[in-house]
C-alpha cells in the first residue's frame, strides 16, 4: 500500500508539472523553462520552512510567487522569439537555474544543525513533513487537493475569455493579432502562470523528498514536463492526466519487471505514441495516424 | 604577464575544441533549414555512431575508425529519418519535437546498457606531437581534431556549392513548392540532407572522442545543448554563422572555465546566448529566405 502511496505523490506532483506546460503550450509556445522553475520553487519553499521555519502552505506560496516572478521578467525578452529559438532560450534558462542552484550555499546555523543549501552537495533536512507528524496519506490528501484546484481552476480558466484568447493565440498567431489580441499580454499571462504552478510543484516535491539537489531539475525534467501535455493532447487537461499516469505509472513503475530495459523502454515508446498518435492520446479522431496518413514528406 | 599567456592558452585550446561545436551546430542548422524541424536526437546519434566505430577499433588503422564513424552517423542519420520524421504531420513541429527527445532518451539508455555505464577509451591521433610556439603551447591531438573538423566543413560546403544534390538541398531549404515544380523530391532531398548531417554527426563524435580521450553517454545532452546554442548564435540555418559560433563558444567556454571554474563555465556559456538573443535574436547571420 504504502508503495501505492508513494507513486500517488509522484504522480501528483508531475501531474502540477505537465499543467504548468499545459498553460504554455496552449498559446503555442513550446518552452523547456518548466524544469527551472520547478528548481526555483522547491529551493524557495525548502529554505521558507527550514530557515525561516514558516508553515507549509505559506512556503509553497511563496515558492510558485517567486517563480511566478521570475517567470514574467524571463518572459518579456524570452517570448520576443518563438519556435525552435524559444526552446533553445529556455533550455539556456534553466540550465543557468539549474548551475545557479548547483553553486548556491546558504547555510544557517540552528538547534538542529546547520540547514540550508549546500552547493553540490544539494540541500537536504527539508523535514517539515515528518517533523510535523504528517501521514503519507495525509501528504497525499494534500497533493492531490491542490492538483483538484489547479486542474478546476484551469478548467474554468479554458472556458474563460483568457482561456479563449490563449487558444487563439496558440492556433494562429499572426489571425489573433489580427483581431486586435495582445500577443505579449497574452504570451507572458500564460508563462507566468505557468511559472507558479511548475513552482508550486516544486515546493510540494521539495517537501516530499526531503533532499534536493541540482542534478534532479536537469534538461530531462523540463523535457517530461513538455512531453506530458504533448503526448495527451493539448485539446483537453485530462490527457495531461492521463499521460503522467501512463509515464509515471505504467512505463516507470510497471514495467519495473523489465529491469534496466524499461528506461530504454521509456524513449521507444515515446516515439511509438508520436507515430500513432501525432496530436495526443486524447484528441479527435480516434484513429491510428501511421495507418491513415501518407508520408510526411510528401505533401 | 602570467594570466595573459593563460588566457590566450586557454583560449587557443577553446579553439581548437570548438570545432566539435562547430560541426554538431552545422547538422542541426543544415536539418532546420531544409525541414524548418528541429531534430533533438542529432547529437546523441553523433555520440552513437562514434560508439558504433569502436567496433572496427581493434582491426582498423585509427583513420579508418573515424570514417567509420562517419558511415555509422550517415545510417544512424536516414533510420532517424525513417522512425522519427517520414511519419509524422509535417505541420506539427511538436510531435517531432517529442518524437525526437524519445530518440533521445531511448539512444543515451541503450548506449549505457550496452556498455553497462563504463566510459570507453576513444583512439586519438597526434597525442605526442605537440607544438611550442613561443610561449604557447598547441595539443597534437587538439590540432588534428580542428583541421578533421575544417576538412569536414569544407566538404561539406563544396558538397552543397557544387553538386547537384547539394542545389537540390539549397533549393528545398529555400522555396520547397518551386523546388517540387522544377521537379525535385522533398523526400528524397530530406532524406539525402539527414545522410549529410549524420555523416558530419559521426565525424563530429569522432573527434569528440578523439579529444576527450574516452566516450560516455553522458556526453550527449551536454552536447546538445552545445549544439543548439552554437545553432542559434550563429543564426538559424545559416553554416558559416554555425562555423564561427562554434569557434566563439568553444573559445569563450574554455575561457569562463578558466577564470570561472567549471562548475560555473556553463551559466556564462548560456548568459551569452541570452545577450544574443536579446540583442541580435536572427544570430550572427542571417539566415537566407526560409519556408515561409
Amino acid at each position: 500500500m504504502d508503495f501505492y502511496l508513494g507513486l500517488a505523490q509522484i504522480i501528483g506532483i508531475h501531474t502540477l508539472l505537465g499543467l504548468s506546460a499545459w498553460c504554455v503550450l496552449h498559446t503555442g509556445q513550446v518552452s523547456l523553462a518548466q524544469g527551472g522553475f520547478f528548481a526555483i520553487g522547491a529551493y524557495v519553499a525548502g529554505m521558507m520552512t527550514t530557515i525561516w521555519h514558516w508553515p507549509l502552505l505559506l512556503a509553497l506560496a511563496m515558492g510558485a510567487m517567486v517563480a511566478c516572478a521570475v517567470a514574467f521578467v524571463v518572459g518579456f525578452p524570452s517570448l520576443r522569439i518563438k519556435g525552435l529559438m524559444l526552446v533553445v532560450a529556455t533550455t539556456a534558462f534553466s540550465e543557468i537555474i539549474r548551475l545557479f542552484f548547483f553553486n548556491l550555499k546558504y547555510r544557517v546555523e540552528t538547534e538542529g544543525g546547520a540547514v540550508g543549501p549546500d552547493g553540490s552537495l544539494g540541500f537536504g533536512g527539508i523535514r517539515y513533513l515528518p517533523t510535523h507528524g504528517w501521514s503519507t496519506f495525509e501528504v497525499n490528501v494534500l497533493i492531490w487537493a491542490l492538483v483538484a484546484v489547479v486542474l478546476l481552476s484551469l478548467w474554468a480558466l479554458d472556458r474563460s475569455r483568457v482561456g479563449t484568447l490563449w487558444r487563439a493565440v496558440g492556433e494562429d498567431e499572426l489571425a489573433a493579432q489580427s483581431v486586435g489580441i495582445n500577443l505579449t499580454t497574452a504570451k507572458v499571462s500564460a508563462f507566468a502562470l505557468g511559472g507558479a504552478i511548475a513552482g508550486l510543484a516544486g515546493g510540494v516535491y521539495a517537501h516530499y523528498a526531503t533532499h534536493i539537489e541540482h542534478g534532479n531539475f536537469g534538461i530531462l525534467l523540463s523535457t517530461f514536463a513538455i512531453a506530458y501535455p504533448i503526448l495527451g493532447g493539448l485539446s483537453s487537461l485530462a490527457g495531461t492526466l492521463l499521460a503522467v499516469v501512463f509515464i509515471q505509472g505504467f512505463l516507470l513503475e510497471g514495467l519495473r519487471f523489465m529491469g534496466d530495459w524499461r528506461s530504454l523502454l521509456f524513449g521507444v515508446l515515446i516515439v511509438v505514441v508520436m507515430l500513432v498518435r501525432p496530436n495526443g492520446l486524447l484528441t479527435r479522431p480516434f484513429k491510428l495516424s501511421i495507418l491513415h496518413k501518407g508520408r510526411a514528406g510528401a505533401e | 604577464m602570467l594570466t595573459l599567456i593563460d588566457l590566450t592558452q586557454s583560449v587557443i585550446d577553446g579553439l581548437l575544441f570548438g570545432s566539435t561545436y562547430a560541426l554538431i551546430g552545422i547538422g542541426f542548422t543544415l536539418i532546420f533549414g531544409v525541414m524548418h524541424k528541429i531534430n533533438l536526437s542529432y547529437a546523441a546519434t553523433s555520440v552513437a555512431a562514434a560508439y558504433l566505430s569502436l567496433v572496427v577499433v581493434n582491426i582498423v588503422p585509427t583513420p579508418l575508425v573515424y570514417i567509420a564513424a562517419a558511415l555509422a552517423g550517415g545510417v544512424l542519420g536516414w533510420m532517424i529519418y525513417l522512425v522519427c520524421f517520414r511519419f509524422l504531420p509535417i505541420n506539427n513541429p511538436r510531435s517531432t519535437l517529442l518524437s525526437t527527445v524519445g530518440m533521445l532518451l531511448a539512444i543515451e539508455e541503450f548506449i549505457s546498457h550496452v556498455t553497462h555505464g563504463m566510459p570507453l577509451n576513444y583512439p586519438a591521433m597526434f597525442q605526442d606531437s605537440n607544438i611550442e610556439l613561443g610561449n604557447f603551447f598547441i595539443r597534437g591531438d587538439l590540432l588534428f581534431v580542428f583541421a578533421l573538423g575544417c576538412i569536414a566543413m569544407v566538404a561539406l560546403i563544396q558538397l552543397l556549392k557544387r553538386t547537384r544534390l547539394g542545389l537540390a538541398t539549397r533549393a528545398v531549404a529555400q522555396q520547397p513548392i518551386a523546388a517540387q515544380l522544377c521537379g525535385m523530391g522533398i523526400a528524397t532531398t530530406n532524406v539525402s540532407t539527414f545522410v549529410i548531417a549524420g555523416l558530419l554527426g559521426g565525424t563530429a563524435g569522432a573527434m569528440t572522442g578523439a579529444a576527450v580521450g574516452v566516450l560516455s553517454p553522458l556526453l550527449a545532452l551536454p552536447l546538445t545543448v552545445k549544439g543548439l546554442v552554437v545553432t542559434v548564435i550563429g543564426g538559424l540555418g545559416s553554416i558559416p554563422g554555425a562555423i564561427v559560433a562554434g569557434l566563439i563558444v568553444g573559445a569563450c567556454e574554455n575561457l569562463f572555465q578558466f577564470m570561472r571554474g567549471v562548475s560555473e563555465r556553463d551559466i556564462y556559456v548560456m548568459l551569452m546566448l541570452f545577450v544574443f538573443l536579446v540583442f541580435r535574436p536572427g544570430g550572427l547571420f542571417a539566415a537566407p529566405g526560409g519556408r515561409d
